[in-house]
């Protein structure tokens, strides 16, 4: 099989997973090749619009589980290969000399058992950072099962490690997942998150959910976000609509991915991470979220007695709370004020969009063009006929 | 009277120049690159005889925006450097607060727009490798971002001798595992053909495999990777 053949598979049946970032790190370069960028770079942009900053490959796809959303599972008949550790670094290196990535994202099928999967990531990442004195990105998938004493071994030569949970309760991983336990799962993100430093996995640690394969809620997902936030310190969660590949009894029949309601599960992960919102606020009394606006709008509709906010006087944590306002608007708002009272034309002048945040803050004690317009009704078709609030910008 | 001011081109030529028009009090209509200037007969040109007498901003956020304008494309880049440096000296550290004068905003706006170029091209730019030899990178930004990128690239690419390009400006960044260099590209010959198939064709097959088709967004796709970019980006080439 050539390397072409391989690349092609590999890289394949690696593209469902929705991780692509590669901040976090300061891996300097120490006269080999390579540095890490703390604040991420992306390289280029696939025609799905996703950000391609990591060269995302299996190490191979030969697996001995058989989850049923996966093209891997053993029981799909699809093309198979393996690389060996040479030929992912000889495609690291030189992928990277042409600035075509800013590192490796290594995962794999289980082959064999998960130590020894485990063994072959080991293997190929120590070759990558020792023989070729790679100083690149490095994120990899911890294998839920393998020995912490791999996990460890893996953390210390990467960037970032993590484990994908999948999916959000257990009754839905034993359903789609038989073979993954989730209690290996937990294992491997708690071992993870216990050796965390600046010599383990420094840039931290992700996950991923995939969406629509379930009948989990909204309500399920971003609990169980909020929680493994929480309890695993994670970087990221991310969100993988389901994009349908297998036929199973167990699988729905959908045609396309959820592609809007997995942008709505990023936007409130948002809200969760840097908007100090809690989960039971985002939803209320319901279990899925309007799709039609985003969450902090749908939570704004629902709580209009919290406006108007005047922009002049409201705080850091009440302008964040303004459907439109996000942090960089906030702290331009806050620096500003200190030294003019802020008009709605200086809003604009400063590069603030107030296409949602006009109704619902006043300026020096003034509505926009002096109309009040806190209805939900009105509010609600003024931004839904506004098609841009639906349209798709997923990836920071 | 209503003044043009030259003055060389450079950066330090020009802290230079305000410093003398903040002494003489001149209020210059606008200060211009000697050799980009066409003299005619409306206008009064001067330019001042000063001695290498830099005007000193401590204030490091300050100097980078006073930097990354002067790096930038914006038109009349060395007038918004008068007018916000006029304002800096009064106002000070609170000058970055004062988005309500026009030329703060302004300042502000185009620092952003310079430091977002080189972040985007930071990732976009792509080597390929010549002879064996060198890589080698062409670039057409709309700001003078060569420099910025030659300071990422020495770090990353410390082992490796690089080359690159500046169509826009006919500049050259050459990198000897030591230091760069930026010189004029009439200045020297450099042989920069060779094929580099091999690992770019791999990438091309990456590239498109990657992509989920159940999912394609090219309005997405271009909102993030400007076209403006793509005839050195090697894996949009053929789109073009
Ligand atoms: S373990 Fe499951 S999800 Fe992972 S490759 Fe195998 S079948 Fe796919």
């Amino acid at each position: 099989m050539t390397l072409m053949e391989k690349l092609t598979i590999l890289a394949d049946s690696a593209k469902y997973d929705a991780s692509c970032s590669s901040s976090g790190s300061k891996r300097k370069n120490n006269n080999g090749l390579g540095n890490a960028a703390f604040w991420g770079i992306c390289h280029s942009f696939a025609n799905d619009g996703r950000c391609i900053s990591l060269l995302k490959i299996l190490m191979t796809n030969c697996c001995m589980y058989d989850c049923k959303y996966c093209v891997n599972r053993k029981s799909n008949n699809v093309a198979r290969a393996i690389f060996t550790p040479e030929e992912v670094c000889e495609i690291t290196i030189n992928f990277y000399k042409r600035n075509y990535i800013e590192g490796l994202f290594l995962s794999s099928a289980i082959i064999k058992n998960p130590n020894y999967t485990m063994e072959k990531l080991i293997e190929t990442i120590y070759l990558l950072r020792n023989k070729y004195k790679f100083n690149g990105y490095i994120h990899a998938k911890a294998i839920p099962g393998a020995s912490d004493y791999l996990i460890k071994k893996l953390g210390s030569l990467v960037d970032r490690l993590s484990t994908n949970i999948e999916l959000p309760t257990d009754d839905s991983l034993k359903m789609l997942a038989p073979d993954k336990k989730s209690k290996e799962i937990s294992n491997s993100m708690l071992t993870i998150r216990n050796n965390i430093s600046s010599k383990f996995a420094p840039a931290g640690s992700s996950t991923q959910m995939i969406i629509g394969a379930t009948k989990d809620s909204d309500y399920t997902i971003m609990k169980k976000s909020n929680d493994m936030y929480h309890t695993y310190h994670l970087k990221r969660v991310f969100y993988s609509a389901y994009v349908p590949i297998n036929n199973d009894k167990l699988l729905p029949s959908i045609s396309m991915p959820p592609l809007l309601r997995e942008n709505r599960l990023y936007q409130a992960d948002w809200l969760l991470r840097y908007y100090k919102f809690n989960v039971n606020e985002l939803f209320d009394n319901n279990t899925s979220f309007n799709y039609l606006v985003d969450p902090k709008t749908d939570w704004a509709l629902r709580h209009l007695e919290y406006f108007p906010k005047e922009i002049n006087k409201a705080s850091y944590n009440e302008l964040i709370r303004i459907p439109g306002i996000g942090l960089k608007s906030a702290k331009k708002i806050i620096s500003a004020r200190k030294v003019f009272t802020i008009d709605f034309k200086d809003l604009t002048k400063m590069g603030i969009n107030i296409k949602k945040a006009k109704y619902f803050i006043t300026c020096n004690n003034k509505y926009f063009q002096n109309i009040n317009y806190l209805n939900k009704e009105l509010i609600t078709s003024n931004l839904i006929n506004n098609k841009n609030t639906i349209q798709l910008s997923l990836f920071d | 009277m209503n003044y043009i001011i030259l003055y060389d081109g450079s950066l330090d030529n020009l802290l230079s120049t305000i410093k003398y028009l903040f002494k003489e009090k001149i209020k210059p209509i606008n200060i211009v690159n000697e050799i980009e200037y066409v003299p005619n007969l409306l206008d009064y040109s001067l330019k001042p005889d000063i001695k290498d007498d830099v005007l000193e901003i401590n204030n490091k956020k300050a100097f980078k925006i006073i930097y990354y304008i002067y790096l930038s494309n914006y038109v009349k880049k060395e007038l918004l450097i008068y007018y916000f440096l006029l304002n800096y000296f009064i106002y000070k550290n609170k000058i970055f607060n004062h988005r309500n004068l026009k030329c703060v905003n302004k300042a502000l706006d185009v620092e952003h727009k310079v430091a977002r170029e080189a972040h985007l091209l930071k990732g976009f730019i792509r080597f390929k490798l010549i002879n064996n030899k060198f890589l080698y990178a062409k670039i057409k930004p709309d700001n003078n971002v060569l420099i910025l990128l030659s300071n990422h690239f020495a770090k990353r690419l410390k082992n490796e001798y690089w080359v690159i390009e500046d169509e826009k400006n006919n500049l050259l960044s050459i990198y000897d595992k030591h230091n760069f260099y930026v010189i004029a590209k009439n200045n020297i010959k450099l042989d920069l053909n060779g094929d580099d198939v091999k690992w770019s064709s791999l990438w091309k097959t990456f590239f498109n495999t990657i992509t989920i088709k159940e999912r394609e967004n090219r309005k997405c796709q271009r909102n993030f990777m400007p076209k403006k970019y793509w005839k050195n980006i090697i894996e949009m080439e053929d789109e073009l």
